[in-house]
């Protein structure tokens, strides 16, 4: 008690340096100190009212601004073309139509003849790539990591360095080798395209890189039981390893699932010619071109190639989260 | 009794040289044995399963990342196209006294350059400032944090062809809403003043939520504990803004902007979906063509590959000097 009175009648300034100090002595003072400054917070109150006004004034227009586009998308998509264009000049464009009209433009997509149809295949190829690549990125990439971080063999060594200096290194290769490499091994014929579209998005020096480093962190002395045990790597690695490594393995194909959906220069290069393979990213190309032109048709299309992602957004967000954090943290 | 001692000896003592504390096995015994290499100790059993464990990445790695690689070196100074790729001839330098002779790379790097300059600093300011915002503890957080990471939902076709479509001259939102305020109807981007910065805004729209996550993660590291000893040392809120929370996360900052900076460079989806063809442009010089996208032009439309390559070379090199500076000025800051 006699501190805390010594404490009262110093300035602040010097209380502080006190805590710092010695901290262990100060912290059974730390209670006294807080009912100290109720008084003052009860003065500050209406400031920190208007303050609090201001905030969420703040960040209501802000959200406004990052919101008003995505949902005139979803809204509009639920709208006949003629609707929406009348309602444009009025504020009703952001409100959604009559209920009869929410499914017109939906319809239109997969009716419409400028489009014959082909969204439906479009989006089935989308579902078709990403499960190869998700599938083949996880298989290829963590077993090279494995091999890299837990496995002695000669030139190991060599392999993780270059594995590091491929990360590192910005090199603007661009897509003009990948096709040189492609044609040259006869990879973007009608027939073999789909396979060069897909093979070269297998191996990822940092998908590489993400599975060593969570690896590393496995104890050796769990695959040294199962080896004990009689059990081969490639047991080891199938029954013990990649059961601990879920969140890993998660990650990494919520990423891969989201840049093969997602992805458009290469694969707009590679299926320009064939619409019958195209992804859906790439389709929406046609279905913005299509004659005459139908804007409600196009937000359907928009809202259509956005859910997926938007659903992995919402039930994955612990693992994008990780895997945010883990790319900041490198 | 004594010779079989000394045998177990052995085999523990080249085992523990090849790898530590591997027991023996009991059945296999295949798998002990050893070969050396370059004064190196290796099992063989270890070796086949490493090498047949990496194979798939090797000779994928080789293929589709070094190869491409190489041939963007080599072919720089051929006269390779894509119809010619079995008959290519050096041509030296020609490629690269081209490329500094041409007017349109200056300009696309030079486009590249405004939408780096604008767009980066933007993007981070937002981020940050929205970062900041949320990591008070008020009602609704929740709600606010997913409606600034909305726009990361949509991927950059998407985002392109929304707001190519928002900003259409004739059935676009804005002209809608701009005719109906009695305003004049903008050309947006087939405006060549207008093009480019548009392009910045979509993107810092659709791009800042996700340095927004990126940046909270670091806020929430912050210790507590330390604005309690600053607020009770008298700092006042903008003292303690500048003396913890940025330092703490400088780092953090670093990472976000060099991974921003290297995206930025490399810009193509948008310009290419927004402004088809390159327009618009000012006398003859497209606005909105990126390096990116006219190395893209230039190996993929006109097929030529050696130019193309030369192009390529001379931006990496240039991304390559950014990045290096970039790593000694911040490593001067830490």
């Amino acid at each position: 008690m006699a501190a805390t009175m010594l404490l009262k009648k110093r300035a602040p300034v010097l209380v502080a340096e006190q805590s710092t100090e010695n901290a262990a002595e100060n912290i059974p003072d730390a209670a006294p100190q807080e009912t100290e400054y109720v008084a003052p917070k009860k003065k500050q109150s209406k400031k920190k009212l208007a303050w609090r006004v201001v905030l969420y004034f703040w960040m209501s227009v802000l959200a406004i601004l990052f919101l008003f586009p995505v949902w005139w998308m979803v809204v509009n998509s639920m709208k006949s073309n003629t609707e929406l264009v009348e309602q444009l000049s009025s504020m009703r464009t952001f409100l959604p139509g009559g209920i009869t009209e929410w499914f017109t433009s939906y319809v239109n997509l997969f009716t419409s003849e400028a489009l014959s149809g082909a969204i439906g295949r479009s989006i089935f190829n989308s579902i078709l790539y990403c499960a190869i690549t998700v599938a083949g990125v996880l298989l290829v990439n963590s077993l090279a990591a494995y091999a890299i971080s837990r496995i002695r063999f000669p030139g190991a060594g060599v392999i993780t360095t270059i594995v590091l200096l491929l990360i590192l290194v910005p090199v603007e290769t661009s897509i003009v080798p990948q096709i040189v490499i492609l044609t040259r091994l006869g990879l973007t014929t009608p027939t073999t395209r789909m396979f060069g579209y897909l093979i070269p998005g297998l191996v990822s020096p940092f998908y590489i890189f993400m599975f060593r480093s969570y690896f590393v962190g496995i104890p050796k002395e769990i695959e040294e039981a199962a080896e004990i045990d009689g059990a081969g790597k490639f047991r080891t690695f199938f029954v013990m390893v990649i059961p601990l490594s879920k969140a890993i393995f998660a990650t990494v194909s919520i990423f891969t699932f989201m840049g093969a959906w997602n992805d458009y220069v290469f694969a707009q290069y590679i299926f320009s010619a064939s619409v019958d393979l195209m992804p859906l990213q790439v389709f929406l190309q046609q279905v913005n071109n299509a004659q005459p032109k139908d804007t409600a048709m196009v937000m359907a299309a928009l809202t259509i190639s956005t859910i997926p992602i938007a659903i992995v957004y919402v039930f994955c967000q612990r693992y994008i989260v990780e895997g945010v954090s883990f790319s900041g943290l490198k | 009794m004594e010779g079989i001692e000394i045998e177990t000896a052995v085999v523990t003592e080249s085992a523990s040289a090849g790898e530590p504390q591997s027991a023996p096995p009991r059945k296999s015994g295949s798998r002990n044995k050893h070969f050396r290499l370059f004064g190196k100790d290796y099992r063989l059993y270890d070796t086949l399963v490493g090498l047949g464990f990496i194979a798939p990445a090797l000779i994928l790695g080789i293929i589709f990342v070094i190869a491409p690689i190489v041939v963007s070196l080599s072919y720089a100074f051929t006269d390779a196209t894509m119809f010619t790729l079995d008959d290519v001839h050096w041509n030296n330098f020609y490629n690269f006294g081209k490329a500094f002779s041409d007017p349109k790379m200056w300009n696309a790097l030079g486009n590249t350059c405004l939408f780096v300059v604008v767009a980066v600093p933007l993007q981070l300011g937002i981020a940050l400032g929205l970062a900041l915002l949320l990591n008070k503890e008020v009602k609704g957080n929740t709600f606010f944090r997913w409606a600034y990471f909305c726009p990361v939902m949509l991927s950059l076709a998407v985002t392109s062809f929304l707001w190519m479509n928002l900003l259409n001259e004739q059935e676009g939102l804005f002209n809608g809403l701009l005719t109906s305020m009695g305003l004049p109807a903008q050309k947006f981007l087939n405006d060549p003043d207008q093009a480019m910065m548009l392009i910045v805004l979509v993107s810092v729209w659709q791009g800042a939520g996700y340095q927004m996550l990126i940046f909270l993660s670091g806020l929430k590291n912050i210790e507590p504990a330390l604005y309690e000893a600053a607020s009770l040392d008298g700092a006042n809120k903008w003292q303690q803004f500048v003396h913890i929370t940025l330092p703490a996360i400088l780092p953090t900052t670093s990472f976000v902007l060099v991974t921003m900076l290297i995206g930025a460079f490399r810009l193509i989806t948008q310009p290419m979906i927004m402004t088809p063809s390159g327009l618009p442009n000012v006398d003859g010089k497209e606005v909105t063509t990126t390096m990116s996208w006219y190395i893209y032009q230039q190996g993929l439309t006109y097929y030529d590959v050696g130019f193309s390559s030369a192009i390529a070379l001379i931006y990496t090199v240039f991304l390559a000097t950014i990045a290096l500076t970039l790593r000694k000025v911040m490593d001067v800051k830490d």
